[in-house]
């Protein structure tokens, strides 16, 4: 008697239902727990490794943490910083500010074109970085057939950078705004809140965005890794940004890029701890509520 | 989830007119077709221009032909072996990582750091990752010094190099094992707790729990990601770049040096070679979209 | 200052500001006959522009550093220094792609190897200027328009990691000892990287080869490679210090600097030794690009690195600057950095032609580097 994988599991889903929980041996359990633990174990090592090898290098100097001091001494190292993180956030908002709408949109008004979609927000994998930076140079480098010269100031060039970092973080961004989604019935709350009066602007807001906020906070943790770690747009386009700084610093100094990558490893990381924690603490979903 | 009945609103447009509805409701995903084409149709446009040009600006399609020269087969290969490598492995260790803090009854503090430290990592990759690798298993890395201290094992002497595709492949997961970590997340939440229960109620042994329910649950999603981390070792090339020197022929670094390097470059072979690139991705792509599909049905 | 040397110092200063003004969009390579503007208009055209885009100036190569800050003290012009990691090949791709937005990723100025040169001209991505020392470079490494002029020059030497080489290598031979199992690295990709390139010329040198057939280089490191010998990893200052490419081949002043670091950073000793058979030596060249945003400061910017003091800021970072002779016999040269220049007397120069073979050689995909040499074999014993 072969059933079906699928067959099998919809049976087990029943049951589930039907049943509720059940009381498994817990020696069994005990000795599985011991196998994931090794499987956790391993795979600890093997990231922790290369970090605490890299502190090591980053301590070699005559005095051990003159590497540190010297990093937190370069002027050029908090303006990448600053600058990489502010092209972070830049890139988080705007991508937002595109992602949620047009998600939120396609959903609910034009489920035809929810594929094309994702094919678009698909295609930044497939074009590479250098060609990426290349092709906006050209076109928005004052040449033909635009004339734009948007690269000829540094604000320009800032803005194409957010531009191209939005790109980069298309397909992160939108796969999560879509799950997010998935799991809310927009239909039934647009409906709700445009019985209660509520415009577009209100419904995305304060309804729609409140709803995938874990989701929109699980895009924008990797935009703000990739963003941060970001090498060759940044290059090319001659932006103060971290990765750059990183890049040469590897190339001319032997203890300090040790140093600079913990910091901003460090730095990174907490920063997505923050992230999380906030997404955290405001869990729950979002109701429409008619007030009389 | 809503407190408030919903009613059948006429408060809308009727549903009567299909025609004039639809091309309103086009206009809304307006700001993003425009983005898309002002900052992503603009270099593929460029790309597939590029390609069939050569040096001279005369049109061509000697680019094309030359992609079958043997050390540009032999870098398309190579770059393919070890993005399947990395993707296989990743996946693999990936969802074993990822399975273990969420479900394997492990304690619920482990999930959180995990994940924002996989996020970090994710993205660990170029100078920094390649400088981290050399300081733990360069000829003098922390690791081939234990290893020769401790057990007498000199692992360059018996064969091993960092600086070979599959020291490349090791340093590859690095970013690999991550990615998989927090893509896969949900899909494993999505596995829920009163399956496993309720399949051991039935009597099922742990391997059945796995052959009959688990994983065919998990498979789209599996391989889904497993062609996503494909592409994602596929295009990168900083770190092999750093690490091997050019050394181990990877596309991405050959596009690099034909767009952007010196010594008679061609910058139409380049196009053409990432017009390569795209066809494989694409691919890819596609099989990823269409394994997405088949997950979505599990996730409701 | 009479009035009237005023009034035109004000006239040709607003000149060059409207000439500054008006957006680089479209320009086209500057007249090959400006007439050569004085000294003081120069410094004030340039000051109105305030700014000046260099690029792939590492600040200790021939200590850029101290050529870089003695400008903007000088002058009180902003230096942005884009990517500094950028090869000969990057810079000229950089005046290329920028060439109608004049933004802040445009260079004005280009420090490229020599073979560079003649390339440039014909893409019409130079524009003439002769600095006012323009005579005492030598004719054998500038343009005759002036679109470029030699800077400085070095020979290529041994850089090893004492710490982890006991015996460090003297001449080519000795890099195939097998004590030196994993150790010898190349400091760039043969592919794009001139240094790398010009190592492979000198190793033909010195196995045989001529300047105008450069296999034999190939050859000899096939033969690094079959020994065990060849690491695969780029080599730079850290990777040296740090030991895993303990032995390389660089530009001396390049190994100097890292020397200096070294030391100063960890005490470490990193032995620099020009190969026992014969110093080989290369040039780099200075051009202002045609579609510099900042014309005037470029031009400034030559001038200060001609005069005295810009060539004894290179002189301070082991490089041997193109007036070296002229400055030898006027005693300009400073004695503290002279006394630390590494001997070259007697170095090879291969002429353009020679470099230009080399290039087409060693990329070559049957007959080159990729071909001849390629992967290192995957299973290479080394000694820890």
């Amino acid at each position: 008697m072969s059933q079906s994988p699928t067959t099998i599991a919809s049976t087990v889903a029943a049951q589930a239902v039907a049943t509720g929980s059940g009381k498994p041996g817990s020696h069994r359990r005990r000795r599985d727990r011991l196998v994931w633990w090794v499987v956790l174990i391993i795979g600890v090592t093997y990231f922790v490794l290369p970090l605490f090898a890299t502190f090591q290098v980053s301590l070699g100097m005559t005095v051990p943490f003159k590497a540190y001091t010297n990093t937190f001494n370069d002027p050029k190292f908090w303006y990448s910083l600053l600058y990489s993180a502010v092209c972070a956030i830049g890139t988080i908002l705007f991508s937002i500010a595109l992602i949620v709408p047009t998600a939120y949109w396609a959903r609910l008004k034009v489920p035809r074109a929810r594929p094309a979609i994702e094919f678009i927000t698909l295609l930044p994998f497939v074009v590479p970085p250098v060609v990426l930076v290349f092709g906006l140079i050209q076109v928005y480098g004052g040449g033909p057939p635009l004339g734009l010269p948007i690269t000829s100031t540094d604000l320009g060039s800032t803005f194409l950078l957010i531009a191209a970092y939005v790109v980069l973080s298309l397909p992160y961004m939108y796969r999560s705004v879509d799950n997010g989604l998935r799991a809310v019935d927009i239909q039934s709350l647009t409906e709700a809140a445009q019985s209660l009066g509520a415009g577009w602007p209100t419904i995305i807001f304060r309804v729609i965005l409140p709803n995938v906020r874990l989701s929109v906070l699980s895009g924008a943790f990797l935009t703000f890794a990739i963003v941060m770690g970001e090498y060759t747009i940044a290059n090319f386009l001659a932006r103060p940004a971290f990765g750059p700084y990183l890049s040469f610093l590897g190339r001319t100094k032997t203890f300090e890029p040790a140093a600079v990558t913990l910091i901003s490893f460090g730095l990174t990381w907490l920063a997505m701890a923050m992230i999380a924690l906030i997404g955290r603490k405001s869990r729950g979903r979002v109701t429409v509520v008619a007030v009389k | 989830m809503t407190s408030v009945a919903t009613t059948a609103t006429t408060q809308d447009a009727p549903r009567a007119r299909p025609g004039s509805r639809r091309s309103w409701a086009w206009l809304g995903l307006v700001p993003f077709l425009l983005f898309a084409l002002l900052f992503l149709a603009a270099p593929v446009l460029l790309l597939v221009a590029g390609s069939i040009h050569d040096n001279a600006g005369s049109l061509t399609l000697q680019n094309y032909q030359d992609l079958a020269r043997p050390d540009i087969v032999l870098a398309f290969r190579t770059t393919i072996e070890i993005s399947l490598v990395t993707a296989v492995v990743g996946t693999l260790f990936g969802f074993l990582m990822a399975y273990a803090v969420i479900l394997a009854g492990l304690p619920g503090w482990l999930r959180a750091p995990l994940v924002t430290f996989a996020g970090v990592a994710s993205n660990f990759a170029g100078v920094p990752l390649a400088l981290a690798f050399i300081f733990t298993l360069g000829q003098l890395g922390l690791v081939t010094l234990w290893l020769k201290n401790t057990f007498g094992l000199h692992l360059y002497q018996e064969g091993f190099s960092l600086f070979t595709q599959t020291g490349l492949e090791l340093v590859y997961l690095y970013f690999q094992l991550p990615l998989m970590i927090l893509i896969i997340a949900p899909a494993i939440d999505g596995l829920k707790k009163e399956w496993r229960e309720a399949a051991e109620n039935l009597g099922a042994t742990s391997r059945q729990y796995w052959r009959h329910v688990a994983l065919p649950i998990l498979m789209p999603s599996l391989m889904g990601t497993a062609i996503l981390l494909f592409g994602n070792a596929f295009g990168a090339q900083a770190t092999a770049y750093q690490l091997t020197g050019g050394t181990i022929p990877i596309v991405a670094v050959k596009i690099g040096a034909q767009i952007s390097g010196d010594v008679l470059h061609n910058v139409g072979l380049g196009y053409a070679m990432a017009m390569g690139m795209v066809v494989i991705m694409s691919v890819a792509i596609g099989g990823y979209l269409l394994l997405q599909r088949k997950a979505e049905r599990w996730m409701r | 200052m009479g009035h009237t040397q005023r009034a035109s110092l004000v006239l040709l200063s607003a000149a060059a500001v409207f000439a500054g003004a008006v957006p680089a969009v479209a320009q086209s390579p500057a007249a090959s006959t400006a007439p050569a503007m004085s000294m003081d208009a120069l410094v004030a055209a340039a000051k109105t522009e305030g700014a000046l885009n260099v690029i792939a100036l590492p600040r200790d190569w021939c200590n850029y550093a101290a050529a870089i800050d003695g400008f903007k003290a000088k002058y009180g012009l902003t230096v942005n220094e884009i990517n500094p990691n950028a090869g000969s090949g990057d810079e000229v791709q950089a005046i290329i792609a920028n060439k109608d937005s004049g933004g802040p990723a445009a260079p004005d100025v280009v420090d490229v190897g020599l073979s560079f040169g003649p390339d440039m001209v014909a893409q019409g991505l130079l524009q003439p200027y002769k600095v006012s020392t323009w005579d005492q470079i030598p004719d054998s490494v500038k343009d005759a328009d002036g679109n470029w002029y030699g800077d400085y020059y070095g020979v290529l030497a041994f850089e090893t990691n004492t710490a982890v080489v006991a015996n460090p290598p003297k001449d080519w031979s000795d890099l195939l000892k097998p004590e030196y199992k994993g150790q010898v690295a190349l400091a760039g990709d043969p592919n794009v990287a001139n240094q790398a390139i010009q190592t492979i010329i000198a190793s033909a040198l010195a196995n045989g080869g001529t300047l105008d057939d450069v296999s034999a280089g190939l050859t000899f490191w096939k033969q690094i490679v079959d020994a065990g010998n060849f690491v695969p990893v780029i080599a730079t200052s850290p990777t040296v210090a740090h030991g895993d490419t303990p032995i390389t081949i660089r530009w001396d002043y390049n190994a100097l600097a890292n020397k200096d670091q070294a030391a100063a950073d960890s005490g470490l000793v990193i032995d620099v030794a020009v190969p026992a058979s014969g110093p080989f030596g290369g040039v780099y060249i200075q051009g202002i690009s045609a579609y510099a945003p900042h014309p005037n400061a470029a031009k400034l910017w030559e001038e200060y690195l001609y005069s005295d003091e810009g060539q004894n800021a290179w002189l301070s970072g082991y490089c041997y600057p193109a007036r070296f002779d002229a400055m030898k016999a006027a005693g300009t040269l400073d004695a503290t950095s002279l006394a630390k220049l590494p001997d070259a007397t007697g170095a090879i120069f291969p002429t353009l032609d020679q470099l230009n073979a080399a290039k087409a050689l060693i990329a070559d995909p049957a007959k080159g580097w990729n071909a001849v040499v390629g992967a290192p074999p995957a299973a290479a014993s080394t000694a820890p």
